[in-house]
């Protein structure tokens, strides 16, 4: 304890809390920083550490020439003036060079004007690389910190007291800061980009086009593409398709949409049938022109179109992530009345492509006149084929792919399972499209939100019975599930329960990141007439938030206060304090240079009647500094301190 | 300040007083230097009672009265004595000079050279003088009391620090205010030359530095000393901080001071009392007069006790 309280003591150096700075601004570009820029920035701060004078021009000369190789090497491949017109490499390129200025700055050992201003530039610069929920609590912590330092320096290197006082600042600026964020009227504006080019293109989960060949769509990855956030909770799992694009044309390796040169007839939109439900979506960049909506979406997204297949599209192609509120009836099933286009893109197949498909589908569709008992017939010899379903699949036949999927290699995921079942419908007769999007995995839901990952594309298929577009789960036919080489009867959950822990509180972290990112971090001025809105039905919510408003300032003044709380040099002061306080309200006010004692006795000299005090004065005196110090001491100070402040009421 | 002597010391002081009238203050201070057993350096014009002072203390507390007036052509045996050869019995014999007595009154210790001044180190260090390899003890106790007129600057000898740091407080006395100036005037006071009553006896002193070293001293009280300590060190106002001579004699004269208002323990008005007069002369103030006044002030309106 007294090295703790020795530690207390230390004060820094301006040059070690520029230093202290520093590590704390630059400690997230380090993560962008190439390797021999991170060589370089080691080389720097071991001369810092090991060599303890100033060093010499010939010295820093020979660091510039080091960190401009670092950059050269760094940015290798990527340095021209083309590449330049890329806003990251831009920035990139600057935090470069501007880490060298800052080495060549600081190995002088003097402080100036640049290595004063860098901490902010780098803090600046680090904001164009990160902008997820985790900077925002390191901009705060870093802002923290700066003012810390800033105060710390201007007690001339006392950290603990600087800590104290940047944290008063810091907590009472806190309310007006959530005030202000809530109430200050907010402006919409499109993002600049400064006539940079974009970034290269993400390839996402769910793309326009399904191909069947190695290029095949598998991206097993964890990203998040979007999240959703329903009213009330998560429906069941069975309904989670959210529908992205739909597949008309088999081109043998791929299936594509139908060309924009085809006109169909628009129909007037069908309500679908069943209560919507109500959710929003963030749906992170994907480059494509595609929505996300739940399987049937009732209504059209504000800012989209929807098209008669129900597919929700925008002009532009989502670059940055947006924010969408859809509603939709959860029913595997809508009410169509085909146009003939649609009907004839729907219902096209090459015989000769797969001959073996189509003689089975030929034997079906002479079986059976009504289509559900087609479209029955039609899985049961799917399942019959005692297909696999497997993430690694060998590769099909491209000219005859549904052939060689059902008869020769009988191994796919949903693209081949999805393809094949279309292509057999239509050649049962039975019009037929591949829907495209995401199924997503309530193992990724908590409460109200779910998060669907790109692992979590999917395809199905769609077959027009009886007037309306019915959804066909086609992986749901296979025999056998096989995940990382182990066989899984498909019947059974194939969630593991190992990490079950570890994925719950990842997911706990997940529905926190997404409820600040929906309302603080993407709290927009639709979000902010949202809230007065339903403060306006809700007024118990009105109540609710002025609480809060209020228990944020109570907080702040707790902690202020306790930032701020006097410290007494030993318990008997403190005891001492309420008579000390009565006896300024007094207007009795302790000079400077007075000891307790020369206070207190001019006090009983103005009031001789009060006795007491002289008692008091002794009794405080004899603890002080007779090493008197007793509890019965204490309690017999604290009974005439309160007899004193008593008497005074009365 | 507010202080009450113990009812011990009164008769003392007012025996004292009565040859110096209204200088109380003085009178308490150079006893609780005495008993604190340190030497004292009394810094004013001539004329005030310096020499006064020194005498009727020697008096009240009995002790042979040795007094040295320097002067520029002093030698150091004229201070210690010398070894001269007496015929009569064929060898060297010691003859003590003005020394070797309980009580010395260096009267303008600042007018003999430094090789004179320094004489008197050892002696009011250790309390022993060494002439020709031999080592006399001085009695005990010793207690030297310099007079030195800060005014005067021709033909004087600045003391060193080093001499400077042997005494333990240095102050003046001061003009008499104008009742104790007028009883002067009017001849209402007794003759400086009248002798008066011893009041102590060897041992009573003996027993009272005793109790005045063993006066306690609180953790708090002894956070407050060492804040001021490091307070003359650290805050770049003074040339240089307080020596750890200069901080025992602190201690000791808060200690003594305590006990001279019949106390077994110190307070912060102690330290407040007696800090000005013990770093008067130890501490010199970078820009501007250095007084006992301002020394007291710049500390105490920064360090304060019970806080």
């Amino acid at each position: 304890m007294r090295y703790l309280k020795h530690l207390q003591d230390i004060k820094f150096s301006p040059l070690a809390l520029l230093d202290l700075t520093y590590i704390v601004v630059l400690l997230p570009l380090l993560l962008i920083l190439k390797i021999p820029m991170l060589i370089f920035v080691g080389i720097v701060i071991a001369i810092l550490i090991f060599k303890r004078t100033p060093t010499q021009k010939l010295g820093i000369f020979f660091i510039f020439i080091l960190g401009v190789l670092a950059l050269y090497l760094s940015l290798y491949g990527a340095f021209s003036f083309r590449g330049l017109s890329r806003l990251k490499l831009f920035l990139e390129l600057l935090v470069y060079i501007l880490m060298i200025v800052v080495a060549m700055q600081r190995l002088t050992r003097e402080i100036n004007f640049y290595l004063l201003i860098s901490p902010f530039l780098f803090l600046a610069l680090s904001l164009f690389f990160y902008h997820g929920m985790l900077m925002l609590i390191y901009v705060v912590f870093e802002l923290f910190f700066l003012l810390w330092m800033i105060l710390s320096h201007r007690m001339e290197g006392n950290v603990r007291d600087g800590f104290a006082s940047s944290m008063v600042m810091f907590m009472y600026s806190l309310p007006w800061v959530v005030v202000l964020f809530i109430f200050f009227p907010r402006i919409s504006f499109e993002h600049a980009n400064y006539g940079f080019k974009s970034e290269s293109i993400k390839r996402m989960g769910h793309d326009g086009t399904m191909y069947l060949d190695s290029k095949a769509l598998l991206v097993p990855s964890e990203r998040i593409v979007m999240e959703v956030g329903f009213e009330n909770k998560i429906p069941p799992s069975h309904t989670l398709y959210f529908r992205g694009s739909i597949l008309y044309t088999d081109k043998k390796d791929h299936w594509e949409g139908l060309p924009i040169y085809v006109k169909r007839e628009t129909k007037p939109f069908y309500a679908t049938t069943g209560l919507p439900i109500k959710y929003q979506i963030s749906l992170y960049p994907t480059q494509k022109l595609w929505l996300y909506t739940l399987d049937m979406p009732s209504r059209m997204v504000k800012g989209s179109t929807l098209d008669r297949d129900l597919i929700t599209t925008v002009k532009k192609p989502v670059k940055e992530p947006i924010h969408y509120e859809a509603s939709s009836s959860l029913s595997p099933r809508f009410h169509d009345i085909l146009d003939k286009k649609t009907l004839q893109a729907s219902s096209f197949f090459d015989r000769e492509q797969n001959p073996q498909t189509y003689k089975e589908a030929q034997k079906i569709e002479e079986a059976y006149i009504s289509m559900p008992k087609r479209a029955k017939a039609l899985t049961h010899f799917f399942k019959m084929r005692s297909l696999t379903y497997t993430l690694k699949p060998d590769a099909l036949d491209i000219n005859h792919t549904t052939d060689s999927f059902l008869f020769d290699t009988r191994r796919g995921y949903c693209v081949h399972f999805a393809s094949s079942f279309v292509t057999m419908a239509r050649m049962a007769g039975i019009p037929a499209r591949i829907v495209t999007g995401y199924k997503a995995d309530p193992a990724n839901g908590l409460k109200n939100y779910l998060a669907v990952k790109e692992e979590d594309a999917h395809a199905w298929a769609e077959l027009y019975i009886d007037e309306h577009w019915v959804r066909f789960e086609t992986t749901s036919t296979a025999s056998k599930v096989e995940s990382n080489g182990e066989i899984i009867d498909p019947n059974q959950s194939a969630q593991s329960t190992s990490n079950s822990l570890y994925k719950e509180v990842n997911l706990y972290l997940m529905y926190v990141k997404y409820q600040v990112e929906t309302w603080i971090l993407y709290y927009s001025h639709i979000r902010q007439l949202q809230l007065l809105d339903y403060a306006k039905k809700n007024p118990a919510f009105i109540v609710s938030f002025v609480l809060s408003l209020i228990a944020l300032v109570l907080l702040t003044f707790i902690i202020i206060a306790y930032f701020k709380r006097p410290q007494y040099s030993s318990e008997t002061l403190a005891i001492m304090q309420p008579l000390l306080k009565r006896l300024k309200k007094e207007d009795h006010l302790r000079s400077d240079e007075e000891t307790l004692h020369q206070y207190l006795l001019r006090y009983s000299n103005s009031y001789p009647q009060k006795l007491l005090i002289a008692e008091i004065d002794r009794l405080y005196e004899h603890m002080i500094y007779a090493n008197e110090n007793s509890k019965n001491k204490q309690k017999e100070l604290k009974t005439l301190i309160k007899k004193f402040l008593k008497q005074k009421n009365g | 300040m507010n202080y009450t002597i113990s009812p011990e010391f009164i008769p003392i002081i007012d025996a004292i007083e009565a040859h110096l009238v209204g200088k109380r203050e003085p009178i308490a201070l150079s006893l609780a230097t005495f008993f604190a057993g340190g030497h004292l350096l009394l810094e004013d014009i001539p004329g005030v009672g310096k020499t006064t002072l020194a005498k009727h203390l020697s008096q009240v507390l009995g002790l042979d009265f040795g007094r040295i007036q320097f002067t520029s052509d002093m030698l150091p045996s004229d201070i210690l004595g010398v070894n001269y050869y007496n015929q009569k019995e064929g060898e060297f014999i010691f003859k003590k000079g003005p020394i070797f007595t309980s009580f010395l009154l260096a009267d303008e210790i600042n007018r003999s050279m430094p090789k004179t001044q320094s004489a008197l180190l050892q002696a009011m260090e250790e309390g022993i003088v060494t002439i020709d390899k031999t080592a006399y003890t001085l009695k005990k106790p010793f207690f030297v009391m310099a007079t030195q007129n800060p005014h005067e600057e021709v033909g004087t000898f600045p003391l060193p620090s080093s001499q400077l740091d042997r005494f333990m407080c240095s102050f003046g006395i001061g003009y008499p205010d104008k009742a104790s100036e007028r009883a002067v005037l009017t001849g209402d006071t007794r003759q400086s030359s009248e002798k008066i009553d011893t009041l102590l006896s060897t041992v009573q002193i003996e027993a009272t530095m005793q109790k005045a070293s063993a006066v306690t001293l609180s953790d708090t009280l002894l956070d407050f000393l060492q804040e001021i300590i490091a307070f003359t060190r650290e805050s770049g106002l003074f040339e240089y901080g307080l020596s750890t001579r200069g901080a025992l004699a602190l201690t000791a004269m808060v200690k003594s001071w305590a006990m001279l208002q019949g106390r077994v323990y110190a307070t912060a008005d102690d330290v407040q009392m007696v800090t000005g007069i013990v770093c008067a002369h130890r501490l010199h103030f970078k820009e501007g007069n250095t007084t006992a006044l301002r020394i007291s002030h710049e500390i105490f309106t920064k360090i304060h006790s019970d806080t």
